[in-house]
């Protein structure tokens, strides 16, 4: 199997038809052994009566329907976990992307890169309340993860599935795949893809999302910088608590020499401070526990490089 | 009657019995009125032997019970779990081993499963205390805040489910109460059924006041369960931010105070509240982060869906 495309719907019966069709027209030329994954997350409508009447006609298109609705990430990790191919794309279901882009993403993965995102170069969605706080939720996914891609949120993405497998997602990480992966010292590319207007259904996401992706950012950065020794940051800001505690510690002497009296609060700080020094530590030692416990293990990642540069040669030989 | 069994029937004793034998017969009457091949499983708690003399007289007698006697007491899940791990039947039913409901309703639960997954019990309309209605009632409210199930009667324990249901979802410790609300997470079709309350169903439980704080934790235990357990860092993040952020303006205050207007530190103890602040959020965020980490770590073995059908 060379190409899985993952495609997540959820409430989609207008767009499931003609989506499979684009697909299959687009597909079919390449001479390629694909298959396509149609996830319905808990959709309450048609959507899965019409993938299923597909799938019977065409055992290329796979479909996995869940027991409810669950969101994209678990949509797309389904996908991802069930697919078969060597390149894996996914894309969403409402027909904001195109197809005929697919061509692109595989002849980008086969040049070697390990990731191919697609950049909606020109976005057909409200400006106030899609553009503008993606376009500062991509700056600062940027600066904060130090891979500065210009458009995380497009759905529209290729990827090496040795790597993809390997990666942990959960919750709504599929934003971040492309920071994620940078652990692993992945090339990335970027092309520009086409963006239509929604032509039936809603959109699905609100201004809401913007305190989750800020948590996830704190969350995804900590974890990738802290990743060989978590110890490090926590000995850092303990060290920061037992300078505070030092400087109060000396003020209270001063105190007693300045005016003959006890201090009560520079006492109680130099304690505070102190304790906090010394549990932060803890908190390190047990980060590099879990780290050490979990089954994501530095040598996964040191692994994944080597994997990469294997599979790249492959991909150069064949051609 | 082919000797594949169909409803595996499992009743725990591991708190109250009544009259073991009496009610034995009420519920094989009925559950024989389903007209489907059953088992009737006992798991008895170490220390009752009593029980476990009554229903080996029932065995002699020729009543085919399986009895499952644990070595130490355990909790109620953990009896449960036990006794699904050694039940082939396909639909599972839960009982009391005490009076709570009237057994009659029993093929009515078994009839409603045929359009649902699992099937709760809810005694109404109910004939204890006013006292321990209330008690349910202010349960039931803080309940219905965290699930999108209405739950009206946790306590009851008749319930019946699929067995497509343990294969999927894992219930451990205490959280047998909550089972349906957790299955009904996973996407499982759970529905509410009144069931007519037994006449002997007193409340003969005293409930000390640690009954009450276990509670508030099992409801605490359950939300954590439903909205953070993926995300420990989205409530400890957002508690520690907030907690940092009024400790700093009120540190910088102090300072600014002492640094601007001369106003000495030494006898200010509004310095020590504030600095508490800073530290307890830094430690609040920290606990955020390791429970992040556990996640991001195990996020392999995880498994966030239910899948109900893979077609080709």
């Amino acid at each position: 199997m060379d190409l899985s495309i993952i495609v997540p719907l959820y409430n989609e019966e207008d767009s499931v038809i003609p989506l499979y069709e684009a697909l299959v027209h687009t597909l079919n030329p390449l001479n390629l052994n694909y298959e396509i994954l149609f996830i319905d997350d808990g959709s309450r409508d048609k959507t899965y009566s019409l993938a299923k009447d597909l799938a019977k006609k065409d055992r290329r298109l796979r479909v996995i329907k869940f027991r409810r609705n669950y969101g994209q990430t678990p949509a797309m990790v389904a996908g991802i976990e069930h697919a078969k191919g060597t390149i894996l794309i996914t894309m969403d279901g409402d027909l904001q992307n195109d197809p005929e882009d697919i061509p692109k993403f595989i002849e980008k993965i086969r040049e070697g890169y390990d990731i191919v995102v697609g950049w909606r170069y020109k976005r057909q969605d409200k400006l106030l309340t899609r553009k503008i706080p993606s376009k500062i939720a991509n700056w600062l996914i940027g600066k904060i993860t130090g891979v500065p891609i210009k458009d995380n949120g497009c759905s529209l993405k290729a990827y090496r599935e040795n790597i993809i497998k390997k990666i942990p997602l959960y919750s709504e990480m599929h934003r971040f795949i492309p920071a994620m992966t940078s652990l692993a010292g992945t090339n990335i590319a970027e092309i520009k893809v086409n963006h239509y207007a929604r032509q039936y259904g809603i959109s699905k996401y609100g201004l809401s999302r913007i305190y989750k992706v800020l948590i996830d950012l704190i969350t995804i950065k900590t974890i990738i910088s802290f990743f060989p020794r978590p110890l490090v940051p926590f000995a850092l800001i303990a060290a920061v608590a037992a300078l505070v505690s030092f400087f109060s510690f000396i003020s209270g002497i001063f105190y007693i020499l300045q005016s003959g009296q006890e201090s009560i609060v520079f006492w109680g700080l130099t304690i505070l401070y102190g304790s906090l020094a010394i549990v932060l530590l803890f908190w390190g030692v047990l980060a590099e526990l879990v780290y050490r416990t979990g089954n994501l293990k530095i040598e996964n990642f040191a692994s994944l490089k080597i994997d990469n540069e294997i599979s790249r040669n492959n991909e150069v030989e064949k051609r | 009657m082919s000797s594949r069994i169909e409803l595996s029937v499992i009743i725990p004793v591991i708190e109250r019995y009544d009259n073991i034998e009496e009610i034995y017969h009420d519920y094989k009457q009925n559950i024989k009125s389903t007209n489907m091949a059953f088992e009737i499983i006992y798991i008895v708690d170490s220390h009752f032997d009593e029980v476990l003399e009554n229903l080996k007289k029932l065995n002699k007698k020729g009543e085919k019970i399986k009895i499952i006697k644990l070595a130490k007491t355990f909790s109620e899940t953990t009896a449960l779990n036990i006794g699904f791990d050694n039940s082939s039947g396909d639909i599972i039913l839960t009982l009391p081993a005490y009076q709570q409901v009237q057994a009659n309703e029993i093929p009515r639960l078994i009839k409603a499963l045929d359009s649902h997954d699992m099937v709760v019990g809810r005694r109404w309309p109910r004939k204890d205390s006013g006292f321990n209605r209330l008690r349910s009632k202010i349960f039931n409210l803080l309940l219905k805040r965290v699930s999108d199930l209405q739950l009206h009667d946790a306590g009851c324990n008749v319930r019946a489910f699929k067995r497509d249901i343990i294969n999927e979802v894992n219930v451990y410790g205490d959280l047998y109460r909550f089972f349906p609300i957790i299955a009904d997470r996973y996407g499982f079709k759970v529905v509410e059924l009144n069931v007519a309350q037994s006449d002997r169903d007193i409340s003969r439980r005293t409930y000390p006041t640690s009954a009450y704080l276990r509670t508030l934790l099992d409801i605490l235990t359950i939300l954590f369960l439903i909205k953070f357990t993926k995300k420990p860092l989205r409530f400890f993040g957002l508690l520690g931010i907030g907690l940092f952020f009024i400790g700093s303006i009120a540190t910088l205050y102090i300072v600014g105070e002492r640094i601007f207007l001369g106003v000495g530190l030494a006898n200010r103890p509004a310095l020590l509240l504030s600095s508490l602040l800073i530290v307890f959020s830094i430690q609040v965020m920290a606990i955020g982060l390791i429970g992040e980490i556990i996640i991001f770590t195990h996020a392999k073995e995880l498994k966030e869906y239910t899948v109900y059908e893979i077609i080709n």
